[in-house]
């Protein structure tokens, strides 16, 4: 801008009108396609959760309950008041504003389907604002504990289930067999070694735990006799993760509060096994969800109440459950017409079927579940693999030089070609030739693992390059060898951003249908998986299959449904990696 | 390094640890080994099955053919690419009538006028559009865009169209433009701006005389890349485009030129090379048909096109790129 004001000292006018036009104009550029994207996200909302049959008085009930609550527990945190008076201007104006404009719309040019102008209010101006002081709240000392806490609560219990989940597929005995005789002794191997600076017993850990592993796999039809399922979970589930929360207390604290913080939850989730089947919950999902949950808040809270700091965020899961139960009953006691959501906890409970009412998308969300976590594992174990030899192995010259030049130019390569065409790799090596099946998880793991291959390496590769060169001359400097150095210093030092980079990837390969497709992936599977080897579908296969039914209440509801829950997944898979960076940025 | 007495061991003689050592640099060395096998089993397995679906029909005849029907009902399959490759066409050209200029002017705005603060936020913001599964846009494009469109702009416009598939592709690929773009525009060094503000140049004049010129070549192989994203695109143009094989319907126009009149390509129904490929591995797949292997053949075409494109990219980027 700096010749643009400059009409002083004799030179020319200059028109300014031109550049304007052009920073608006490339402005709008850079906005339109959000703004499509936002509309359309916005009117998919509407239809999962039947929005546009929400009656005014249902929308301002839970706006008073829920939403208010928790704008006032943000601003409370941020303490703030300039803050506070922008965010109340921006929704006491934004109400006059959209109320206004909606209405000036609907009469003088036409009417706007299935939205009215609360609805509008809803996302146009109340979502932003949340967001805004949902984002400013959680750098204040009791947002930060509140939503340190929600997210323990929430992603523990996500873990937990994706971990009951894998259980349908992965025989159990084996796991108790091989975490017995294998895990076990290699791990109190190792933590001896370590105590007493032993050598021979950390470097015997993982032999000892391989046998283990293969002797698991020999004794599997050789032993009749097994524990409950139920007991299975606590030995081999529980009570590791358990002492793993225990031991970071007792390392912080007390041996006493460590134990308690062990303890306790291990207690209530064995209790709640027990107890579920009564509930008609299945008591091993019960168990693994309680522990996943009960362990990582039960260390938080230690630290939370350690510190002593922002106590009053801890309120904040009350407040939230509170005005849900509050907004309930109201709209109970008071006959408020509510709205019937497609996306409710039946959704995700059943199985598809012939009647939009009924059509559910447990089977599909379990197949992608054990999809994703075999794919995590193969291209995590690939991609690590290959950085590591390209960043730290191969020299940048010589013939050695140019191998790495081809295999970075392949890999730049094998990240454009499309994804259709992994699809025809894995139906004709994998699915026919190999004989892993047509549409079986197996087949549908390696190829998408291929597909996200190039994704995970270029990332990794970020992520190890990153790490100071100091470090490493340093540890070479103590005279430890390429190995040691990569172990010790580059991992540890990379490993964020190397979690980052594939937990993106992996959002990459859930929403992925074109190679499913190809490999012969059932578009409809009424049952969940029982085994790696058995037909399977997934959530976009399954929101395919739908988008094609004819009738209205598949298309715009139970489709609608599918969507919302296939990115709710992908939002906390990114936001998890988003988090992670953003830790490992503050921390270094 | 000399391997006298009095000199310390340099060398780790102990052959465990260089076992130890050797073993971990085999194991990385075979994890990269799979990229490249990728490359080759994926080359491999199209080559192979492509092979035998050419001794089946002549290669000529598929790159000429003007009726793609791999399972008709009463017989007589033909398998001609030519409806295809127009299908295909139609929507990389549409979908790159929005992604480009929107792609570049987004570039030019975050490299050139956004404040860093703006830039932060929308820079993300922009990824989203990249990392929506393609199958929602697919289902955006066929329950949301099309009836708006039909209710709006053409009412003859039939529910399974190459316009809404089209709109969505190209929004997709916004993104693709926009990055590699702007870190091109960004490349260019502050210099060059600084000397035409010393001339007198605007703004204006600098964004558009000297910075998009300087960083030409990047915005041309930013461009070349997403349209080959867009052609090798599959959902979209799955869900929402519908899976009719056509040629485009030819009017007589005036003075006796054949002119084919883009509503009758944009607001029907037709078919990519991708769709065809999906529509096949809708049926049997055990192998041993021609149309089974027809699919390979076509991933092969796909594969050498996209390939191509990307060798040209690199190309253009690698040679036309101005030193600083």
């Amino acid at each position: 801008m700096a010749t643009d004001n400059t009409n002083a000292g004799g030179f020319g006018e200059v028109s300014r009108v031109r550049g304007i036009a052009f920073e608006y104009l490339s402005l709008g550029a850079s906005v339109i396609g959000l703004v499509a994207l936002g509309v359309l996200l916005v009117y998919v909302t509407i239809d999962a959760f039947d929005l546009a049959n929400a009656s005014p008085e249902w929308l301002l009930t839970y706006f008073l309950t829920l939403v208010v609550p928790f704008l006032a527990f943000c601003l409370y945190s941020a303490s703030d008041p300039e803050v506070t008076r922008r965010a109340l201007s921006a929704l006491g104006g934004g109400l006059v504003a959209v109320a206004a404009l909606f209405t000036a719309i609907e009469t003088f040019v036409a009417p706007i389907p299935r939205l009215s102008w609360q609805l509008a209010y809803l996302f146009v101006v109340a979502m932003p604002v949340t967001a805004y002081l949902t984002y400013i709240g959680s750098r204040g000392r009791a947002g930060g504990v509140g939503f340190g806490l929600v997210g323990r609560l929430v992603g523990g219990a996500a873990i937990g289930l994706a971990v009951g989940t894998l259980f349908l597929v992965f025989d159990s005995l084996v796991w108790f067999l091989a975490y017995t005789l294998g895990v076990v002794p290699a791990a109190a191997l190792y933590a001896y070694g370590r105590r007493r600076s032993v050598n021979w017993a950390m470097t015997a850990a993982v032999p000892v735990g391989l046998v283990g592993l293969v002797a698991a796999v020999f004794l599997r039809g050789v032993i009749v006799t097994y524990p409950s399922d139920l007991i299975i979970y606590v030995w081999t589930l529980a009570i590791p993760v358990a002492i793993a929360g225990g031991l970071v207390v007792a390392d912080r604290g007390s041996r006493l509060a460590g134990a308690a913080t062990g303890g306790v939850p291990l207690a209530v989730a064995v209790a709640g096994g027990f107890l579920a089947g009564g509930f008609g919950v299945p008591g091993p999902t019960a168990l693994i969800v309680l522990v996943t949950v009960g362990v990582p808040t039960a260390v938080y809270l230690h630290r939370v109440i350690d510190e002593g700091d922002g106590l009053v965020g801890l309120a904040l899961p009350v407040l939230l459950v509170g005005g849900a139960l509050v907004g309930a009953l109201v709209v109970e006691a008071w006959g408020v017409p509510a709205p019937d959501p497609w996306l409710d906890a039946s959704f995700v409970t059943e199985a598809p079927s012939r009647t939009a009412e009924d059509a559910g998308l447990y089977p599909a969300i379990v197949g992608s579940v054990i999809i994703i976590a075999l794919v995590a594992v193969l291209s995590f174990v690939l991609g690590v693999g290959t950085s590591v030899f390209l960043e730290e192995y191969t020299p940048e010259s010589g013939i050695l030089g140019s191998l790495t030049r081809l295999i970075q130019v392949n890999i730049a390569n094998l990240a454009a070609i499309p994804s259709v065409v992994y699809g025809l790799l894995g139906l004709g090596l994998f699915a026919n030739l190999l004989g892993f099946g047509l549409g079986t998880a197996v087949t549908a793991s390696l190829t998408l693992s291929l597909l996200i291959l190039p994704i995970t390496i270029i990332s990794a590769q970020e992520a190890i390059r990153s790490v100071p060169d100091d470090l490493r001359r340093g540890s070479d400097a103590m005279g430890a060898t390429r190995w040691q150095t990569t172990k010790n210093v580059v991992l540890p030092e990379a490993f964020p951003g190397i979690l980052t980079g594939t937990i993106l990837a992996l959002g990459r390969a859930i929403g992925e249908t074109a190679p499913l497709i190809m490999i012969g992936a059932a578009t409809t599977v009424f049952s969940a998986p029982a085994s790696l080897f058995s037909r399977f579908s997934a959530m976009p296969m399954q929101i395919y299959a739908w988008a094609n039914f004819p009738q209205a209440e598949f298309r715009y509801g139970v489709v609608a449904a599918g969507v919302i829950t296939l990115l709710i997944i992908l939002i906390g898979m990114n936001g998890t990696a988003i988090l992670l960076r953003n830790r490992a940025e503050r921390g270094s | 390094m000399t391997d006298s007495t009095e000199s310390p061991d340099l060398q780790r003689r102990s052959g465990l640890r260089r076992l130890k050592e050797g073993t971990y640099g085999g194991l990385f060395a075979a994890c990269a080994a799979v990229t490249l096998l990728t490359t080759v089993a994926i080359f491999v397995t199209l080559l192979s099955d492509a092979v035998v679906f050419f001794q089946e029909i002549p290669i000529a005849q598929f790159l000429t053919g003007t009726n793609w029907s791999p399972n008709p009902a009463g017989g007589g399959q033909a398998f001609g690419i030519i409806p295809l490759l127009i299908g295909t066409l139609v929507v990389t050209v549409t979908a790159a009538f929005i992604a480009l200029p929107v792609g570049t002017l987004t570039a030019i705005y975050l490299s050139e006028y956004a404040t860093p603060n703006a830039r932060s936020i929308l820079k993300p913001l922009l990824e989203i559009l990249a990392g929506i599964p393609t199958v929602v846009y697919g289902y955006f494009a066929l329950v949301y865009v099309t009836p708006a469109l039909k209710a709006t702009l053409f009412p003859e416009m039939s529910t399974f169209n190459a316009l809404s598939a089209s709109i969505m592709v190209g929004i997709m690929t916004i993104p693709m433009v926009s990055s590699i773009s702007e870190d091109a525009m960004s490349a260019v060094p502050d210099d060059l701006r600084q000397a035409g503000y010393g001339l007198g140049a605007t703004k204006f004049e600098v964004s558009t005389g000297i910075v998009v010129p300087a960083s030409i070549s990047g915005i041309a192989s930013s461009y070349i890349l997403a349209v080959s994203r867009a052609i090798g695109e599959t959902m979209i143009v799955v869900v929402a485009m519908g899976a009719q094989a056509r040629m485009p319907a030819v009017r007589e126009a005036a003075f006796g030129i054949p002119i084919v009149n883009p509503a009758d390509v944009l607001l029907e129904s037709g078919m990519t090379i991708t769709v065809a490929m999906v529509q096949i591995a809708g049926g049997d797949l055990t192998g041993g048909s021609i149309p089974y292997d027809s699919m390979f053949a076509l991933g092969l075409t796909l594969f050498v096109v996209t390939l191509v494109m990307n060798v040209i990219s690199d190309i253009i980027a690698q040679r036309y790129r101005e030193e600083y």
